[in-house]
Parts: C-alpha cells; structure tokens; sequence
C-alpha cells in the first residue's frame, strides 16, 4: 500500500523540521559567541565512525622519547602503543606509556589559563589567554632580563630550541633544566661524564642485548632507567640469544626488579660501587684475568694505590666474591658494565661513574658489539637538542639568587621544583622572594600552586614537537611528535605561547623566532632533515617528506649506525674515588635511605594517573601509597612487621610509611619508592602516601655538583598504628610460588 | 519400644508401658477437651509475644533495607572478595537447608518407620521445614550479582533459544530446593486438613473464616480419611529421596569444584547427616520454647523431648563419625593445600572458629547421652542451641574457611563480613522466628487428630477374664 | 601436553585454537602488559581500600616469588591471566551459559548473560575472574578513552581475559575479507603487544609452525597447575639459569 504524500503532510513535515530546527538552534544563538554551528553528523574527513585512525607520535611521559601509535576513534585517543618502525623502542611500551591516555583525559586537567588570587590559596580565576598573555609581556617589559629565569624538566627538543632561542634573544640567561626524574637515572652525570670520558655529551648506550655477561651498577634499566623500553627489549634479547642466556649481574643494596632478573644480586653497601669496580679492574689487571687481564696492562695506571682488601671490607664483599666476578668478567667475550643512577647519586657519584665506565675500557668494550656506543646526535647541527640538565648545585645557585632577590620573574615547565626537590635545599621559601611565577603545568600541582599565573600547556597527545633519542637506538634517529587529537580544552602549547609572546615583543626575540606557528616551525626541523642520505622512506620534495616525517612518527637512519667511544679522558691517570660520605651520624641514624624511583610513578609524575595507581609495584605488589621496605632482620630487631606506619627521620626532616617487610635488602638500608606525597596534582595523587625527597639532605658530590640522593641517613620510630596496605599478593601466601 | 517394653508396670489392671503412656498422650481426656487444650493456648497472645513480633519485625526490615542497598550499590557492601567469592550467605543457605532436613526426618522417617512418638511433634517439625526452606530459598536471589535478571536460571521458552546450563550444580540446587519446598508444604498442608476442619468446627470470627477457606471443605468422611492417609503415605515414601538429594546437591555445589576444602567425595553424607544433626537441634530448641511460650507442657512433654534429645545425640555420633572420616583421610593424605588449610583451623586465623565447632558440636552429644538431661528443657534449649551455633560455624569453616586458601599462595585471602551482610543474615533468622511465631497462633501446632490416632491404636481388651494390653494397626 | 590440546575434540571444531607463552626468562614485571590491558579492555580501577581488600579488577596480574633468605635470596615474576582452559572449571558451573567454550579454545564471557553467582571464580583454580563489586567510575572526561570494541560491564557481574577477543575478531574478519588466512603473528593481544622484551607471544596452538607451538614444545615448557587437568591455553616457559 503506497501512500502518497499529500501536500499537507509534506507541509507537516517540513514544518516539524523547521521547528525542530528552531528548538535546537535558539539555545546556541543565546549564548552567541560566534560558535559555527556544525551538526555532529559531519565527522572530520578521515575519520570513519566506529573505524581507527592510527596516528604517530611520540611518549613524553619520560625523557625516553619512544615512538607511539595512538588509536583513535572519533576524534578521541583510545589507545597508545609502541610505534613498531621506530628504532628506539621497536613496537613496545612501558607501563607509563600506555597510561598516557589518562593524561589527555585526565578529570583534573586545567580547561583554561588561571590567575591565582594570592599563592598558594589554590583559588583560581580563569582568564582569557590574552590577558594572560598581556600581563606576562607587562612583567617581561619591565624586569631586568638577567632576571629572568627559565625553570624546566627535561623537555622535548623542539621546545628547548625555542625556550633557548628566545631567552637569548631577550638576553635571559639560559633555562635551568632539572628535575627529579633525571637526577634519579643520573643523566647530568652520564653525559658529564661522556664528555670528559669520550669527549662527546652524549648518553652512552650500552648493548645489552649482543653483551654474554652484564654487570650493572644500580642501573634499574628495565624499570625506570633512561631508556627503559628499549633497555627491556634490549634484556629480552639478551636472554634469547642463540649462543645461552648470558649472565647478569647487579650490585646493588636493594634487590630491585632489575637485580631479581639478574642472575646474582650482590648486595653492596650504598656508595661503594666506584670502589668495587676499581677493585675488579685491579684484580683484572694484577692476576692478567683473561685476555683483557693482557691486553689491558696498558690502563694500569688507572689502578695504582687500588687495595682490593681495604675495599672488599668496605662494601661488605668477600675478596673471593671480587675475584669471582672479576673472572667472570675477564673471561667473558662480550661483557658490559653499566653505571646506574644509584652510582652517580652519592657524594662519590663521579668518580664511581668513571671508575665503572673504565672497566668497559678496560674490558675493550667501547664501540663493540656488546659494549658500549654513544648516542647518535642530531643529525644536523641546526637541530637543536637538549643539553644535559644542570646539576643540583646549579639549582641550588639559583635558590641562592631568589633569595637574593635576582629573580624577578620564573617561569616553570614540565618540573615540580617545589615537590621534587629535597626540603632543606629551601625552594618554596625562595619561590615565595620571586615576584612573579608563571606554571606551564597542565595540572595543578606543587609548584603551581606556588604561581601566580597558570598557562597550562596542552598534553604530549595535543601537542607538535620532535626529539633526537638519548640514550639513542642502533642509528640516528628524531622522533616527530604530532597532536592526534584537538586540544580538548583551551589550553595552549608552550612552544606556541614562547611564540606569541617572542612575536608580541618584536625586535630581537620575533627575529629569532621567525615561525607564524609551532606547525610552521616544525616543517622547517622536517626540512632540515630532508636530504639526508639515511632516509627511511622516499620522498620526492619537503611537502612529501613533511607528510612522511608525520606519518612514520619522525625519521631515522635506515641502516645501523653507531657512534663509537673514543677515551679521550682515560688512560694513565689514576682513577680516584673518595669514600662515600653520609648526612647524620651512624650512632642517631644507623640506616641508609635507598629512595628509589618507582616503576609506575617514576619520581611522582604518574601519580596523577588512576592506572599507574593502581598498578602494584613488581616487587611489593603495593599500590596506591607509600611504603618502607625493611630487612625482615631488621624489622624483627625493632619489633615491625608488615602494615605497621613507622615514622622515619633524618636530619633534614620525617616522614611516615608503612612497612614492608622486604627480603631482598641490606639489613643496614632501607628503601622507600619515590612518587607519592603530593599535596596536590588532582584527586588520585593527593594526600597519598610520603615523599622521601623530602628527608633527603641537600648534599651533593662536588666533582659534579649532582645531588648525593642516596646520601642520606635514617632512623625508624614506631607509631603503633598500622595500615592496610593494597597489595595484590597475600600476605599469608609468603611469597610462595607454589605449595610442597 | 523395647526399652518401653521392658518397663511395663502393672497397676489396677490396666497394663501400658508408662513411656508410652506419656508419649501417646494417654490421657482420660475426651476428644473435646484436647481440641480446646490445643485451641486455647493459640489465642492467648501476651505483651511478651506482641515485643517479640515487632522487635522481629523491626530486624526483617532492617534486613529488607541492607538487602536494597547491596542491590542497589552493588555486591561490594556485602564484604566477599577474590578469592572468598562466597562468604555469609551461602554459609547461611547451607544452614537453612539443613535445618529444613529435620521436619522430613520427624515426620516422613518416624512415620515409615512407625514411631509412634513423634505425633505431637510432626506439625512443629514440618513448619520449621517449610520456614527454614523459605529463608534459605531467599539466598539464591540474595546471592547473585543481578538479582532482576535472576530469572534467566529458569528453562522457560524464548526467541533466542537460551538456556540453563542443566550441569550446573545451581541449577540442581534450584530445582532441588523447588522441589523440595513445594512437597514439604504439601505435606505439610495436607496433614493440617483434619486440624484446620477441626479450628473451624471450634471457632468463630475471623479465626473461623479462615480456617473455613484453608480446611478445603473437610468433613472427616471415611473417603476423605482414606484419601488422606493413602496420600500422606505416598508423601512421606517420595519426599525421603528429595530430602536426600537436596543435601546432596548442596554439597556438590562444593565437592564438584576443585577448590581445595570443597573437593570431597564424603561430602554429600557429611551434609545430610550435618543437616539432620542440626535439624533436630533447632527442632529441640523451638519445642522447649513453643512448649514453655504456649504452656503446651500436655502435648510436648518430657517424654517427646527426651526422644529429641536421643535423635539429637545419635545423628551428633554420625555426624562425629563422617566429619572425622573425612578429616582423617585428609590428614594422612598430607596433601599442600590441604595442610595449610587444616593449619589454618588448628592453629591459624581460624583457630577460633575451628575450636567453637568443636566444644559447640561435641560437648552438647556427650551431655545428651545423659537422660537427666534430655529431660531438662533449659538444658536441653542450650545443648540444641550451641549445636546449632557449632554446625553454622561448621559451614563457615567449610564455605569461606576453605576459600582462604587456594593451589596458589599469591591469591590467598581474606575475609571480612559486613553490616549489609550481617543484616541479612540477621533478617532470615528474624523472618524465621516471626513466621514460626505467628504460624503456632495461628495453626494448631500439634496434630490433634494424629494423637488422637495414636490413642486408638493403644488401649487394652479383654481377653476371657484377663484385661491385655493391644496395638492396632490404624495405618 | 601439546598433542592432547589439538587431539581434543572440543579444539578439533575450528581450524585455530589460541594459545599464549609466556617466556618466564624474559619477563621483568614491568608492568606494562598490565596497564595495556586496562586501556585496552576498559577494566576499571578500584582505589585503595577495595584494592587493599583484594578486589583489584586487574584481568593480568604478575605474580612475584620469593625465593631464599637475605643475602642468597632471589625473586621470580610470573604473569597470570585467564589460563583459556580446555577443560575449564568455570564453564560447567554457570547456571545461564554466561562462561562458554568457543569453538577456538577459548573460555568466552558473555558480560550481558552473567547472573553473578560468582561460582565460576569459586570454581577457578586460578581464582583469574574478577567481579565487578560496584559499578565502573570513570570521571569525565576519563570515559572518552574507553575502547569502544569492549563492553563496559556493570556491576554485579564477572569479567576476566578474553585473550582480546575483540582483536582476533578484527584480524579474522579483515583476513577473511581479504580472502586469505591469518598469518602467525598478526593477533596480538594487547599485553603481547606492549610487552617490552616480548616474553609473551600468541598464537595458533593448532598451527605446528607457529611460534607459540614452537614454544610450547620448549623443554622449559610447563603449564599451571598441570596436575589439575585443565589443559591451559597458556603455557609458560621456566626460567634458565646460566653457570659460569
């Protein structure tokens, strides 16, 4: 039955659409601020509903820098995973890297550019980013430009390039880039190091996986360390080689993840790693060990004065267990030692780093397969790139000049000084002496509440940029990082905001940065590295190679390519390490504090992450808060166990944990994850757990002005309160695996 | 009835065993007097019994709340976790279905088997079947995640040709109870019809439209009698396997798993005889209370509790006997898991409750071996209630107990119950108890016409001049 | 063990029976494989006090052992998830078919039939099933990243490790389109996928050649809780050790 449409009915139709129309349009006229009105049934032109969209990018939850590929359905980020063409980390991602998502689409995300009334009130007034941005010029205008600092994390390069550019431009000094993350893995002092050691500042890279016997010094390289990605893959080859599964070991007082995959664990004391490993090169040398012991008589020089008994005492080692190892390591064919970011956060830091990194010279492992290469650097000079962050010693010149009343204005990104810097070094009460703070930070955290003007940046997810890997892979290769989906509030990229305001003061600062956007910047760093005979992919003109530079998530060389170590700064000299010092006596403090990163928290910036908090550690299986891992010994001998709160103290201050009873530690340390304890930084960080940073002393090894971290002595009180922590494994299972 | 026997005493001629006398009710009282000896004390209603109702009434409501709330909020209230996925209510059920098993043994057993003893008690002994299963039939629905899709259990006919999954022990326990709830409440119902023709020849007002309306129109004709006694006989014959099953099934909702605690083959016999142990115990305990709250000291005398307390002692032995068969063979088999969980109750977290079952369980059967007191009815409600407390606690171990532990340390677990489950474990105990209580004011509570019965078949004849003492067969 | 999986009738209906190894000498519980699954399979987060009460809705926890005593002591990690049994506990004790056997080996839960008896986790040697205890939060705009390909389940219902079905029904439909077989390596569920030294590895058991079998005919080869006779989809490989 065919029914007609009438002419009334086809006018009944069209007149319910028309008011229908009209029902959904005068709302959106009322507010009338010049929105298009674009149905939602249009999508964007490559997004097909309910179908992917597979974007590159690259992480920045950590300096890593790893390529990603983020699915996205209808406009949003679904998911991220490891981009599988990228050298770096080859299709993987670690555990923080898939929680990235929940940045983007974090409840706690700042929509909008804020004024704060009055620091520290946390009552926050939107602005417009104008006004902001007006105001911020106003203050630029009127400080004298020396007084203007820089304070940043590790940033990505692209917007080191810039920050770099324009202070230049405006004659600020150069941006100080600290923060907890790096001073954790020793990166200042790897490529200090390199430097004097190699004559390059390049992050050594060392090859794990074609190595047969690793030795690792604290480096927590599959969990936290540098490139932990590719460290994993690396670990993982490693152990699937076709010639046996290699042989690892870690020193180490605590059995952290990394040593429980190793197959000895050698619990040294804290500080004495330098020690030890001059004491292996000694003893390589003096019983000429294998063919190294031969070849290496060259580097004797190296070890004069070395007295293997007199260290063997000191770490708390049999000289038979130095001699094992020594052997162990002369014997091998392709060994590596690898110097970890326990290493360089002691008093002694520098010279063990060297004194480590000398074993490999020894061993004749620079640039050899299983051995150790260094970063490739960018690959054009006109690319800039990140220099080494600066040491804590320069942080701590700089709170000396705030308190002095040299810095006018600070502008913070991408770090959480007032968080992650030790209590005693004083930051917060030299923040409060500096007239004007502006946070980059895209959440509300520490250090911003501390600010007078927020101007939040967008997330990694939303944002251009690119970075040159270091610690590298096998080749050159820049990682090009593009947003893969539309900023979701009104905030702004960083790069972009350097940009509008280098442009709004003219003169130098908009001839230094010439680029309209941060897009048209990017296309410029693309060009520069079209025409490189490396390239992965063909491409006939800069347009075409723009697009490729996108869509394969950055550029790399298309054959290995590694840069060999040259020991520039090795030899003859005698390789001195001091004994390490500690902050408080034994006698009032007879335990050392291990505060190590953790995996999922890093030094505290995942803590805003609901799947990082609710991912248990590996090795206590705890989640959510803060614990203290104690030698069972121990915590027998002060009458703790499991789920009690003990208050630790230091010299510099206390804090309270919960106890873990932990055997894989030295009776004489104690550990706790960094991470928790954030006053703020939104409702899943805050008011959770303790921040050990803030017991630390603010001591540092003078060689390279690093921050001696695992310098610090403790002592534990009882509180006779207990809580339950949220641990995934029963605790009446006893770390069983099984029942027999 | 030869320990009965032996005790015959002859006195002005008429020579009954004294037991007998006293069980049977033997009494000189007309057909009359007893109904209005049972009527009577159904009327009498006191401020005691209204503070019970509403104080009971007050904890079903309770329950009835946290019950919304935990549907409302989700399972998460109830305080179960992984690995203890059942804690509190399906520790419960088991006890509700295993108090259930006493009124079948009283009624349906002691009647094949002719004891003729039990016919004030069998009317008390069924209703707290019926009552007992009605609470335990509320667990299944407590129970699951999503009680408003709780019907998807049930084989009925869609367009998408879903079914249950007919090898699920659930859906045997489903139907088991199904079962067995609807044939104990005939049986029950149906043994009533005489009494409630009698409440209705006997009262008026409200009392008498209702029995008017549940007596179905009984007349006491000889057909009716002899339809009666045929049914009745072929219930007590057919709802014995049901009674069986049922424990069983129960039991395989465990013994079938591989959990280590659950996987038993002696299971099925340890919850029947579990059940009847614990029965007969609540059986005790409601008597000695129904008897002293409606002065019934005529119909449930010392005599009928004394045989309780028998029944209780004898099913505590077997009880004894299968749970330590079951605990030995554990013991020597020495296997992991099992090991830790006996360490767990011996010497572990739940030692306490472990060592509760024990003195709860044993001490109350080696007292009952002891006449005096059997006869006491205070002593008799404490032994019965500290059974009933031991084998709840017996269930907990078996349920949750054995969830603790598992083939793998890492997932072992912990435990604790909450207010929501808590009140409604609390609401069944409640709800039992006031139905129970307006059940006795409003059903005459013993079976008049079944002792009356009992009285016809006692009685003596002469025999030439000698006055001898006579059974009649009457069923 | 191997030969018993793909002689199984129940494994025989389909060409494919998915299977996982997992290289225990590579993992170093680093997590990732557990944070990929939460984005990839919506599991929601619980916080602290219901994850200190064990009610963590983790589909893939690794396990940590502790072997030994101070200083000689040594710790092993194990990923367990769902082990996709053949002969599984669960799937016999659910009341409405909610735990059923795919014709691929694979232990399916249907999230919308689950009644929430819970017996299947009672039932689970593994104790690998998580209930979901009260509904899912996820503030906004948190939501915007759940994965449409996967259901957001209520509460009251069990969930647990599907091996990302969802993923093995693209790669299927979209090799079918293609008119041509799934090759090994191309369904990668999404803890294989992140797992950085590539300890996990799927893959059709059913296939000799894929690498899964390969590595299911390991002589460092076990299965969990083997003596139970689940027959696992999941076989692990034991640790090395290395003697110098």
């Amino acid at each position: 039955m065919q029914e007609k449409l009438s002419r009334r009915n086809f006018l009944k139709l069209v007149g319910g659409a028309a008011a229908a129309g009209t029902a959904v349009a005068i709302p959106v006229a009322a507010k009338g601020v010049g929105q298009q009105f674009v149905p939602y049934v249009k999508p964007p032109e490559e997004a097909l509903p309910g179908d992917a969209t597979w974007y590159a990018s690259t992480c920045r939850m950590c300096p890593a820098g790893c390529g990603i590929m983020v699915r996205t359905i209808d406009g949003r980020a679904k998911k991220i995973e490891g981009n599988p063409a990228y050298p770096l980390n080859q299709g993987k991602l670690c555990a923080r890297g898939q929680a990235g998502v929940q940045s983007l689409y974090n409840p706690d995300r700042l929509k909008n550019a804020v004024k704060q009334n009055g620091r520290g009130s946390r009552s926050f007034e939107p602005v417009y980013w104008d006004a902001a941005l007006d105001e911020v010029l106003a203050k630029l205008d009127s400080v004298d430009p020396s007084k203007i600092v820089f304070y940043a994390g590790t940033m990505p390069d692209n917007l080191y390039y810039l920050v770099s550019e324009w202070l230049t431009a405006i004659g600020a000094p150069a941006p100080v880039i600290y923060d907890l993350h790096a001073a954790l893995e020793g990166r200042a002092v790897s490529l200090q190091a390199a430097e004097e050691m190699f004559g390059a500042a390049q992050m050594p890279v060392y090859d794990i996986a074609n190595a047969d016997v690793v030795l690792s010094f604290g480096a927590n390289f599959t969990e936290t360390w540098q490139s932990p990605v590719a460290y994993n893959k690396a670990y993982g080859d490693f152990r699937g080689q076709a010639g046996g599964r290699g042989f690892f070991i870690q020193c180490e007082p605590r059995l952290s993840a990394t040593a429980a995959v190793a197959d000895e664990w050698v619990p040294i004391r804290p500080g004495v790693d330098g020690l030890v490993a001059l004491a292996l090169g000694r003893i390589i040398i003096e019983e000429r060990l294998g063919t190294a012991g031969t070849l290496g008589q060259i580097y004797a020089g190296m070890y004069r004065g070395v007295d293997v008994p007199t260290i063997a005492n000191a770490a708390g080692l049999e000289i038979e267990q130095l001699h094992r190892l020594a052997r162990i390591l002369a014997e091998a064919d392709r060994p590596v030692v690898i110097p970890g970011g326990y290493t360089a956060g002691q008093t002694n830091g520098y010279g063990s780093y060297q004194a480590i990194q000398a074993l490999n010279l020894v061993l004749s492992r620079l640039g050899r397969r299983g051995g150790v290469y260094l970063s490739q650097p960018a690959p054009a000079e006109t690319l800039l790139t990140m220099p080494a962050p600066n040491s804590f010693a320069d942080v701590q010149a700089l709170i000396e000049r705030m308190n002095a009343g040299q810095v006018e204005m600070l502008f913070v990104y991408g770090a959480n000084p007032v968080f992650e810097l030790p209590q005693a070094a004083g930051f917060k009460e030299a923040l409060a002496k500096v007239p004007f703070v502006v946070s980059f930070s895209s959440f509300v955290d520490e250090t911003a509440v501390q600010s007078d003007l927020i101007l939040p940046n967008n997330t990694y997810l939303e944002n251009w940029g690119y970075q040159v890997a270091s610690p590298g892979a096998d080749r050159p290769a820049v990682a090009c990082q593009q947003p893969v989906v539309r900023p979701l509030y009104d905030t702004r990229s960083t790069a972009s905001v350097i940009l509008d305001l280098a442009h709004a003061m003219g003169g130098a600062a908009a001839e230094a940065l010439p680029w309209g956007s941060e897009m048209l910047f990017m296309e410029d760093v693309a060009s520069i590295l079209f025409g490189s005979s490396l390239n992965p992919y063909t491409a006939q003109t800069a347009g075409e190679f723009w697009a490729a530079f996108r869509q394969h998530g950055g550029w790399w060389s298309d054959r290995p390519l590694q840069q060999e170590p040259e020991p520039v700064g090795l030899g003859q000299r005698p390789i001195i390490v001091t004994a390490p010092a500690f902050d408080g006596s034994a006698r009032d403090y007879p335990l050392t504090l291990y505060p190590y990163p953790s995996v999922v928290m890093s030094d505290g910036r995942g803590a805003n992450l609901p799947w990082l908090q609710e991912t248990p550690d590996p090795m206590t299986t705890v989640a959510w808060n803060t614990w203290v891992e104690i030698n069972p010994a121990t915590a027998h001998r002060l009458h703790l166990k499991n789920n009690d709160v003990v208050k630790i103290v230091s010299p510099q201050g206390e804090i309270e944990a919960t106890v873990v009873e932990y055997p894989g530690i030295r009776p004489d340390v104690i550990a706790i994850p960094v991470g928790w304890g954030h006053e703020d930084y939104g409702r899943y960080a805050e008011n959770r757990g303790s921040n050990p940073i803030d017991l630390l002393a603010p001591i540092t090894d003078p060689e390279s002005g690093a921050l001696a971290w695992g310098a610090t002595r403790v002592r534990i009180e009882r509180t006779n309160r207990t809580h339950a922590l949220a641990r995934l494994e029963s605790l009446h299972g006893e770390g069983r695996e099984s029942l027999s | 009835m030869s320990d009965s026997v032996s005790r015959i005493k002859k006195s002005d001629g008429i020579i009954i065993p004294e037991d007998v006398r006293d069980q049977l009710l033997l009494t000189t009282l007309s057909d009359d007097e007893l109904n209005q000896k049972m009527l009577g004390p159904m009327q009498k209603t006191g401020p005691m019994f209204w503070t019970a109702v509403v104080v009971l009434a007050a904890i079903f409501a309770w329950g009835l709340y946290a019950w919304g709330y935990q549907i409302y909020w989700g399972f998460g209230v109830s305080g179960i976790n992984r690995p203890v996925y059942w804690g509190m209510y399906i520790t419960t059920f088991v006890f509700w279905v295993g108090i259930s098993h006493a009124g079948t043994m009283i009624s349906a057993v002691l009647r094949i088997f002719k004891a003729d003893w039990r016919r004030p008690i069998t009317r008390g002994a069924e209703a707290m079947t019926a009552f007992a299963l009605m609470m335990a039939g509320l667990f299944p629905l407590i129970h699951v995640g999503r009680v408003w899709k709780v019907y998807w259990m049930i084989p009925y006919p869609n367009n998408r040709h879903l079914w249950p999954n007919f090898q699920s022990p659930l859906m045997w326990d489903m139907i088991a109870i199904t079962t067995y709830l609807v044939g104990s409440s005939l049986y029950l119902y149906l043994a009533l019809l005489p009494d409630l023709g009698m409440a209705r020849d006997n009262s008026t007002g409200w009392r008498y439209k209702l029995y008017r309306i549940l007596a179905l129109g009984w007349r006491g004709t000889e057909p009716g009698w002899h339809k009666l006694e045929t049914a009745l006989g072929i219930f007590a014959i057919v709802i014995i396997p049901v009674f069986l099953s049922v424990h069983s099934i129960v039991s395989w909702d465990f013994a079938v798993t591989s959990q280590p605690g659950w996987h038993s083959t002696i299971y099925p016999l340890l919850f029947i005889i579990g059940a009847i142990f614990s029965g007969l115990s609540a059986l005790g305990s409601i008597l000695v209370v129904v008897r002293w709250g409606m002065k019934l000291d005529f119909f449930l005398r010392k005599e009928h509790l004394d045989n309780v307390g028998k029944l209780v002692m004898v099913a505590g032995l077997f009880w004894l006997y299968i749970w330590f068969a079951s605990l030995i063979v554990n013991w020597y088999g020495n296997m992991p898991v099992i090991r830790e969980l006996m360490h767990d109750e011996f010497s572990g977290e739940m030692a306490p409750f472990f060592y509760t079952m024990m003195i709860a369980n044993v001490v109350p059967i080696i007292l009952l071996m002891f006449r005096r007191v059997r006869r006491s009815p205070i002593l008799l409600l404490i032994l019965t209630l500290s059974v009933n407390v031991g084998m709840y606690v017996e269930r907990f171990l078996l349920v949750s107990g054995s969830l603790l532990r598992n083939y793998l340390p890492f997932n072992w677990g912990q435990f604790r119950p909450t207010w929501v489950s808590l009140s409604i474990v609390a609401m069944t105990f409640a709800g039992f108890i006031l139905f129970y209580m307006l059940f006795t004011r409003l059903i005459p509570y013993v079976p008049v016409w079944e002792v009356k019965q009992g009285r016809l078949r006692y009685g003596t004849r002469l025999v030439g001049r000698v006055q001898v003492p006579t059974i009649t067969q009457v069923d | 063990m191997t030969t018993r999986l793909s002689d199984n009738p129940t494994t025989r209906l389909s060409d494919h029976r998915w299977g996982m190894a997992i290289d225990l000498d590579k993992c170093t519980g680093c997590q990732a494989c557990v944070v990929s699954c939460h984005a990839e399979n919506n599991v929601p987060i619980v916080g602290e006090e219901e994850a200190a009460y064990g009610r963590t809705a983790h589909w893939l926890r690794i396990e940590r052992y502790w072997e030994g005593e101070y200083p000689n002591v040594k710790a092993k990690f194990m990923p367990v998830m769902c082990q996709q049994c053949t002969e599984a506990p669960c799937e016999a004790v659910c009341p409405v078919y909610a735990t059923y056997h795919s014709d691929e080996g694979l232990n399916g839960q249907i999230y919308n039939r689950c009644i929430g008896t819970r017996f299947c986790g009672s039932a689970c040697p593994y104790k690998q099933r998580m209930y979901n205890w009260f509904d899912p939060v996820f503030p906004e705009p948190l939501e915007q990243q759940l994965n449409p390909d996967v259901t957001v389940r209520s509460r009251g219902i069990m969930e647990k490790c599907t091996f990302c079905v969802q993923r093995i029904r693209r790669v299927k439909e979209d090799a079918k389109a293609e008119g041509r077989e799934v090759t090994d390596g191309e369904i990668q569920p999404a803890c294989a996928q992140s797992c950085p030294t590539n300890a996990i590895v799927f893959g059709d058991l059913n296939d000799p050649e894929s690498r899964v079998s390969q590595m299911a005919r390991s002589s460092r080869a076990f299965r969990l809780l083997e003596n139970l006779g689940t027959e696992p989809g999941v076989v692990y490989l034991k640790g090395g050790e290395t003697r110098v």
